[in-house]
């Protein structure tokens, strides 16, 4: 992307800049074009255009649950007021950022060493790349299953463990107890999530010039050195969509918590979209979830727009 | 036409053990106190009718021709399509009722050739929210049975069709009140009642004894179930009682509210003789005795499961097979998958298991200062709008399998080893006598339907029960809150949740 020759950049210097066509002008400018994916854009006005439109229109009536959807009250923006200053929406929203936060932490830092373990050449890098991936290819709803009896309060693996060999005197009670619940759900979220992260950064690196990393190290940088002043440098348009898929990923959750403790215990656990979940489907609330979804759709369009920049940034400097 | 097989379930016992020391049921039966009879009159169960002696002397005194009555009500060569859905077996229930439903499929389509059956059976947990969100999308199924405290919900809404015992040829006199009352709404009825249960107390009578207590004694009150559960824990180690408080999940209201009622709580006021289901009790004195209850025996003894939190009832069968668990709430059935579990048991698992059934015992559930009570449960058939239905309403189709799977023979099928047959004319026939000789404990379960009440009958009941009522309990047990700040929190959702009626 930083790659692009150096000539026609400096033409465009030289150059006066044409005046940017307006958006309408363009798209008639390539009207034949967008004739190619009107099918998809039709598709995707059915199946993402219209649901949005019914979400943001549901969100101003209140459904109770004595009623019928066609029933429904207007409320005008009364959803919106309840969401806003609802004490359990303050306490999934703080756990949402808890969750989100932390596993996208840890699942890129650890996702992104394991990465840099893999870039180098070494005996069996082939298996141990394929068994660290096994976590993302796990159906997460086995996986949430199969945490949730590691994890057992009672009879889980790891609290025999602890108590088999002394460390605690009672099973660590993971899921039932609203201080570790939180902890014990992101650990399985950070070890589902962090392959991913690895194959991105793994796929990242390998576009560092090799030439590059040796210049450095004839020019007498060290391993930390090269890896601040050139491996980062190269990596950092990944890093940052990684990061950003990762906190989309991470802010839209429902599997693992709904699974494994179905966000409790006494809403220890809850998190945005279980928590819009249980007032849809639990409460039968539509219209609350409805305006709860908005609220969570405009703080991801927020995220979009910064992951589209990502995606896109250096293609404005390309010559049209 | 449903001509036992010889080898199928209603002709092998599932146990013809001496029944042991048989529980206090049948006594406690026989002795019920004015508390019940009070109580009976909400579910039109009569405990001085219907004792353990008179279901057994009224088995086997009728033998109904199944195919004349349905009949009279859909002609066999009726043509025609359905679709209905139902929670039956899952992979936590016994061999033998995955056995029944297997039959009572292969019946139907003798029954009935020409109708074309898709049936699809759902988990209890999710079949309300896959329910809800279908009707919306006008994709409902034509029959769906429902959890008895669904059904209001669907009525409330307009989405259900009128629809009563009259028309598939029964009589209203057929069922209990208490489960008529459960799919009538607003005067008119909108479902037929397909089974009606009382669960009882389940404890383990080696664990007892190891404990110091008496074997064939279960607790009295709940006071003594807490005492109980501490002394167990103390003695052996092991977990007293199996508490249930996973939110969003039907077992949790079935254990806790018999505890609630007993002690003169409620959601609203359901326990009460006349109930208007305008007066909130969650947060009155007797509620927070059940709460304290449930308190001293999570936090303050430790002697319940910690995982009661997550755990629903499937999660405490295992422990109860391992001999590690003392008491439970349970159906009948769960004596059937006992047996299921030991045989497929080995080494010394095998043993422990063989010996936990050897020693299982089912016992009245305890009373409280207020009452004794228990979850008047059970399910109930229902019919969706046309409009609502995905390819229209096959009323005919549905008619037929309402009539079929109501009726005396099949509701006492269907009810085998967990529940009671909807149609009490099932009481009198000979599957209820089979059901009598051959169920162990079957009594103790029967003889606890006088203390029956049934959930409110008002549309919010779902969230009530599942959600609010689980909540409460939670934000007591993990102590996010004290029990009077749970129970005024609960009583505020309550009121609100009432007031956007």
């Amino acid at each position: 992307m930083t790659l692009a020759t150096t000539e026609p950049a400096a033409r465009e210097r030289a150059m006066p800049m044409p005046r940017r066509r307006g958006l309408l002008q363009r798209i008639w400018h390539h009207r034949h074009d967008y004739l190619y994916v009107l099918p998809a854009i039709g598709v995707m006005l059915l199946v993402i255009a219209y649901p949005v439109y019914y979400t943001v229109y549901l969100s101003f009536f209140s459904t109770p649950p004595n009623l019928a959807l066609e029933d429904k009250i207007f409320v005008g923006l009364k959803n919106y007021g309840t969401v806003l200053t609802a004490e359990s929406v303050h306490e999934a929203t703080w756990n949402t950022w808890v969750w989100t936060i932390w596993s996208t932490f840890f699942a890129f830092v650890i996702g992104f060493g394991a990465a840099l373990a893999l870039n180098r050449a070494f005996l069996g890098r082939g298996l141990l790349r394929g068994t660290l991936l096994v976590p993302y290819v796990i159906s997460a709803v086995a996986a949430s299953y199969i945490w949730r009896w590691i994890y057992h309060s009672d009879f889980g693996v790891i609290g025999a463990l602890s108590v088999q060999f002394g460390l605690t005197e009672r099973p660590i009670n993971f899921l039932d107890d609203r201080n570790n619940v939180m902890a014990s759900l992101i650990v399985v979220n950070v070890w589902k999530e962090f392959p991913f992260a690895m194959i991105m950064m793994l796929a990242g690196l390998q576009t560092v010039p090799e030439q590059l990393l040796r210049a450095a190290q004839v020019d007498g940088a060290n391993a930390l050195q090269r890896f601040w002043h050139v491996t980062l440098p190269h990596v950092k348009g990944v890093t940052l969509v990684t990061v950003l898929l990762l906190l989309v990923t991470n802010l839209n959750s429902f599997t693992i918590p709904w699974i494994m403790t179905g966000g409790g215990p006494a809403g220890a656990s809850e998190i945005w979209i279980t928590h819009i979940y249980q007032i849809a489907f639990g409460r039968i609330r539509f219209g609350l979830a409805s305006a709860y979804s908005v609220i969570l759709f405009i703080v991801m369009m927020g995220l979009g727009y910064f992951y589209v920049r990502a995606l896109t940034s250096g293609d404005e400097r390309t010559p049209a | 036409m449903t001509k036992s097989k010889d080898k199928g379930p209603f002709a092998s016992p599932v146990d013809r053990r001496p029944f042991m020391a048989m529980t206090a049921g049948a006594a406690a039966a026989a002795g019920l106190s004015g508390k019940a009879y009070a109580q009976g009159s909400r579910t039109g169960v009569d405990p001085t009718k219907w004792t353990p002696e008179y279901i057994k002397s009224i088995a086997g005194t009728e033998n109904p021709d199944t195919a004349a009555e349905c009949y009279k009500v859909v002609p066999k060569d009726y043509k025609g399509r359905l679709t209905y859905w139902y929670f039956g077996p899952t992979q936590a229930s016994p061999q033998i009722e995955h056995d029944i439903d297997k039959q009572f499929w292969e019946a139907f389509k003798a029954l009935y050739p020409n109708i074309q059956v898709t049936a699809l059976n759902l988990n209890y947990n999710e079949m309300i929210d896959k329910l809800r969100t279908s009707a919306i999308g006008k994709a409902a199924p034509m029959v769906v049975r429902l959890p008895i405290l669904a059904g209001v919900e669907f009525a409330a809404k307009n989405q259900l069709m009128e629809f009563g015992p009259e028309m598939v040829g029964h009589s209203p006199q057929d069922f209990w009140p208490g489960a008529l009352k459960s799919v009538t709404w607003k005067g008119k009825t909108y479902g037929v009642p397909t089974n009606n249960e009382t669960m009882a107390l389940v404890w383990n009578a080696g664990l007892f004894k190891d404990a110091g207590l008496d074997p064939e004694s279960p607790p009295k009150t709940w006071d003594d179930l807490v005492a109980y559960s501490k002394q167990i824990k103390e003695k052996t180690g092991k977990s007293g009682y199996g508490m249930v408080a996973r939110v969003n999940a039907g077992n949790t209201p079935f254990r806790f509210m018999p505890q609630l009622w007993a002690y003169g709580g409620g959601a609203l006021d359901e326990a009460e003789a006349n109930p208007t289901y305008k007066s909130i009790f969650v947060n009155n004195e007797g509620s927070r005795r059940a709460l304290q209850a449930s308190y001293d025996m999570y936090v303050r003894d430790k002697s319940v499961p910690v995982s009661a939190l997550t755990n629903t009832q499937n999660e405490n069968q295992d422990p109860f097979i391992s001999g590690n668990l003392g008491m439970m709430i349970a159906h009948p059935s769960e004596y059937a998958v006992m047996l299921d579990r030991a045989k497929k048991a080995t080494g010394d698992d095998k043993k422990t298991a063989e010996a936990v059934v050897a020693n299982m015992r089912y016992g009245l559930v305890p009373a409280g200062p207020a009452r004794r009570a228990i979850v008047f449960g059970g399910s109930n058939a229902h019919v969706f709008r046309p409009d609502l239905v995905d390819g229209g309403l096959d009323v005919n189709a549905a008619k037929a399998i309402i009539a079929f799977a109501t009726g005396p023979e099949w509701s006492t099928k269907m009810a085998w080893v967990s529940s009671n047959p909807g149609n009490v004319r099932g009481f009198r026939t000979k599957w209820m006598k089979e059901r009598i000789e051959t169920i162990k404990f079957l009594d103790v379960t029967t003889s606890m339907l006088p203390n029956g009440i049934p959930f409110p009958v008002v549309p919010q009941a779902t969230e009530i029960m599942n959600i609010i009522v689980p909540n409460m309990l939670q934000n007591v047990l993990t102590q996010k809150m004290t029990v009077a700040q749970a129970s005024d929190d609960a009583a505020k959702k309550i009121k609100e949740l009432l007031s956007e009626l």
